[in-house]
């Protein structure tokens, strides 16, 4: 396999994955890219994880929900699923600490996994009715004759089109359209503790007046409003930038979106037309994303997201691939680092790229990162000692950061860092790793190695 | 005392609820001590406590950090307590205050390791069988942690297990294993011999659907926690099946008092449809005491379901002749 192929996979893995094992990158490299394509968007090919075992090791705790997400992210055999499951959270983001209801939020995301790869009819179909989103944007209390109009505001505005694509009389009739479309009350957290809610229409709060919504005039209910939202161009040109700045290149946040144009438009039309030519199949879209040239492309060209920097670290260490006590700190060091899941901080989701970092992100990211490659004996860093010495020894200083930045990535790194790295490893001379009397000693050295290139400005890139 | 000719099933009828969230919370399993004592384990992510209640819901206190994966608990006939912790390969022996009597095992699969112990139990001379789950086996120890004996590998045939869970000894000796990813519950005598075995998987009756526990009474009835299908089964001697246990819960007195002091919750149990909440939720335990009383642990309801038996042992007299065939024939 070519260096090149490894590294064409390792991006595709962080991108539509949360990274990759060494071991899963061989096996990877050796199916080939659209191979690999074809397993991660047509989940099927591959096994669904155990769900026994996460019930058997993580069931009945409601405050291990994050913990058992973090731990399907790293060891799903669909990550793709996952992934999807993460976006449709950036865009749909409904936060706990309004509804303080963790299984309604877990379920949500259940229904991301469930139906995130679908179409986008079947999607905004199901979020519309996911108790947690009626209650986050009120649709609760949206009753003919007294609309709330949150939740229709909301949809067009951030959900599906974005500013400038409808009028505010849109607004008002989207909003009647969805009138009725509620929960029923589920019994309260005490004594017994949470109970689903489920969704029910409620025929008499419904509003069956005549609506006029994007030049389409009837008797609209919220199923009419989506049919003619997923056929407007906009809301495949929406997607697709959403698309685009999770898994592409970073984009500016999404309010500018009206008046900043997107950094690659021959990408997007080639997104939306691939949007519109399926109705709105995600399957059909990302296959054409991470074919493409654009994507291939992109390598390093976005920040991590907290989870995707802390998932990718635990898969570089290659601990937790069972489940062990401790998942809980993940996604407690997301939170540190800017993103509790199920909480985002508003309904515009986080603001991502440059803006993950500022002082204190990114000094936990680096102390966790850091943290976290400490320990010689994690059966990651063991992997890369190994395949270390397998390459035989002395290492030169070049040698032996060079052969870390391709087992810890493979990463590319600018030259003042490489030079840095250089250095360091210089001072200690050249490396001896098949030396037993020197093991321990030597171990050292690549796990110090190691801590530097995690530390670095460039590893804060997918 | 011996096993009854037959039995006259009279009725096992719902007996109440004991515990609420925060008192116990995600209960795992039940150990019974003397004058209706209970020891509820109690496991939320890598912490575990036991709950020390009476029947009559007096608070008795709680026992903190007993484990980081507490699976069951199982008290001596001085009402010390066995917990044993999946996360630590081992098995912690306490007084009820909570002081660590002892503490054995280790990780591995050596003869006396062991690799996530999950069930335990004592037999009439109070050694400890252990369902040593990710070694797929049963160990036999002194209740000290001294090797006596083991049985069981991998598989799914006759005596192989696959992540064994729940473990239980009857009054004869005879060992009954949840075989928990078999969806199956093996009988052995206390050699490890195979006896029989009964279940698979599904949801129908007798099916089961990641089993979690047993236990055997007095009459040789058998009671599996069938956590996966949210229910309790119970089979007789032979592993007929006779009955189910969906979950018939009412409000704990515990329960009760936090209700009268707290209104909004009032309003919206008012509006919720009320039928889920008597139902079991994953339950994962099932220990049953010399008076007929079930403790079904319901774990994600964070409370206990108390069943009472009312069962009146037959003659041979009283009973009739067994019959091969069924019959329309009414005598």
């Amino acid at each position: 396999m070519s260096k090149s192929d490894v590294a064409l996979i390792a991006h595709l893995m962080r991108r539509a994955g949360f990274g990759a094992t060494l071991t899963e990158l061989d096996e990877y490299v050796k199916k080939g890219y659209e191979n690999v394509v074809e397993d991660l968007v047509d989940i099927e090919r591959c096994p669904p994880i155990d769900e026994d075992l996460l019930d058997r090791y993580f069931g009945g705790s409601e405050g291990g929900y994050r913990a058992t997400w973090m731990y399907r992210m790293i060891n799903s055999p669909r990550p793709l699923e996952e992934k999807m499951a993460l976006f449709w959270h950036h865009v749909f983001a409904t936060g706990i600490g309004k509804n303080q209801h963790i299984l309604a939020s877990a379920l949500q995301i259940d229904m991301f996994r469930r139906v995130g790869l679908s179409n986008m009819r079947e999607i905004l179909l199901e979020l519309s009715k996911d108790p947690a989103m009626i209650f986050w944007l009120d649709n609760n209390e949206n009753r003919k004759g007294e609309p709330n109009e949150n939740y229709g505001r909301e949809l067009l505005e951030l959900f599906s089109m974005g500013v400038g694509n409808y009028s505010e009389d849109d607004i008002k009739d989207c909003s009647r359209a969805f009138t009725g479309w509620t929960f029923a009350q589920p019994p309260p957290l005490y004594p017994q503790g949470y109970y689903p809610a489920h969704f029910v229409f409620i025929e008499e709060e419904h509003d069956d007046g005549e609506k006029t919504f994007l030049g389409q005039t009837g008797n609209l209910n919220g199923d009419d409003i989506i049919d003619i939202i997923v056929q407007q161009p906009a809301c495949a040109g929406f997607i697709s930038r959403h698309l685009y700045n999770f898994f592409v290149a970073d984009e500016p946040q999404v309010p500018s979106w009206n008046v900043t144009p997107p950094q690659d438009p021959d990408a997007i039309e080639t997104l939306s037309n691939a949007f519109l030519e399926s109705d709105g199949n995600m399957r059909h879209v990302l296959k054409t994303l991470l074919n493409s040239d654009f994507f291939k492309a992109a390598r390093f060209k976005k920040v991590k997201s907290p989870t995707e920097l802390v998932t990718g670290i635990v898969k570089l260490v290659g601990t937790y691939q069972k489940p062990e006590p401790g998942m809980a700190k993940y996604p407690g060091a997301t939170a540190l680092m800017g993103q509790e899941l199920l909480n985002p901080p508003t309904v515009e989701g986080w603001h991502t790229g440059k803006e993950w970092i500022d002082g204190g992100t990114l000094t936990e990211r680096i102390n966790f990162s850091v943290g976290e490659l400490s320990d010689p004996s994690k059966p990651g860093i063991e992997q890369i000692i190994s395949r270390l010495k397998a390459d035989g020894s002395p290492l030169s200083p070049n040698e032996f950061v060079d052969k870390c930045l391709e087992l810890a990535g493979p990463l590319e790194v600018g030259e003042t860092t490489r030079e840095s790295l250089v250095q360091f490893a210089a001072s200690q001379g050249d490396l001896n790793i098949e030396s037993d009397d020197a093991a321990e000693e030597n171990n050292a050295r690549v796990v110090r190695m190691l801590q530097l290139i995690v530390a670095s400005r460039e590893y804060q890139f997918a | 005392m011996g096993r009854p000719y037959g039995l006259l099933r009279a009725g096992f009828p719902f007996f109440k609820t004991v515990g609420m969230r925060r008192h116990t919370n995600f209960p795992v399993d039940v150990a019974l001590g003397k004058e209706n004592r209970l020891y509820i384990l109690c496991r939320s992510g890598d912490a575990s406590m036991i709950r020390k209640y009476t029947l009559d819901e007096d608070n008795l206190g709680d026992i903190g950090g007993v484990a980081t994966w507490g699976v069951a608990i199982i008290a001596d006939s001085e009402e010390n307590l066995y917990v044993s912790d999946e996360a630590k390969h081992c098995i912690k022996a306490i007084d009820t205050d909570g002081e660590t009597l002892n503490t054995w095992g280790e990780y591995g699969d050596g003869d006396g390791q062991l690799n996530a112990p999950a069930g335990i139990a004592f037999d009439s001379e109070e050694n400890i069988y252990v369902a040593d789950s990710m070694n797929h086996r049963v160990q036999k120890f002194t209740k000290d942690g001294e090797f006596i004996s083991t049985w069981g590998s991998y598989g799914d045939g006759d005596g192989e297990f696959n992540m064994p869970w729940g473990i239980t000894v009857d009054e004869l000796g005879d060992v009954y294993v949840v075989d928990w990813r078999n969806d199956r519950v093996q009988k052995f005598n206390s050699e490890g011999e195979f006896i029989f075995a009964f279940g698979r998987s599904g949801c129908e009756e007798g099916e089961f659907n990641r089993p979690t526990d047993v236990a055997v009474d007095e009459h040789g009835d058998i009671y599996v926690a069938d956590c996966g299908n949210n229910r309790v089964q119970l089979f007789n001697s032979e592993s007929r099946y006779v009955e189910k246990f969906l979950g018939d819960a009412t409000l704990s007195e515990t329960a009760i008092d936090y209700m009268m002091t707290n209104a909004s919750p009032n309003r919206l149990r008012d509006m919720a449809n009320l039928e889920p909440q008597k139902l079991l939720r994953r339950p994962t335990s099932v220990t049953i005491n010399g008076d007929g009383l079930l403790f079904i642990a319901d774990n994600c309801s964070y409370r206990v379901q108390v069943y009472k038996k009312r069962a009146i042992p037959l003659t041979e007299q009283e009973f009739g002749p067994p019959r091969r065939s069924p019959t329309l024939h009414q005598e």
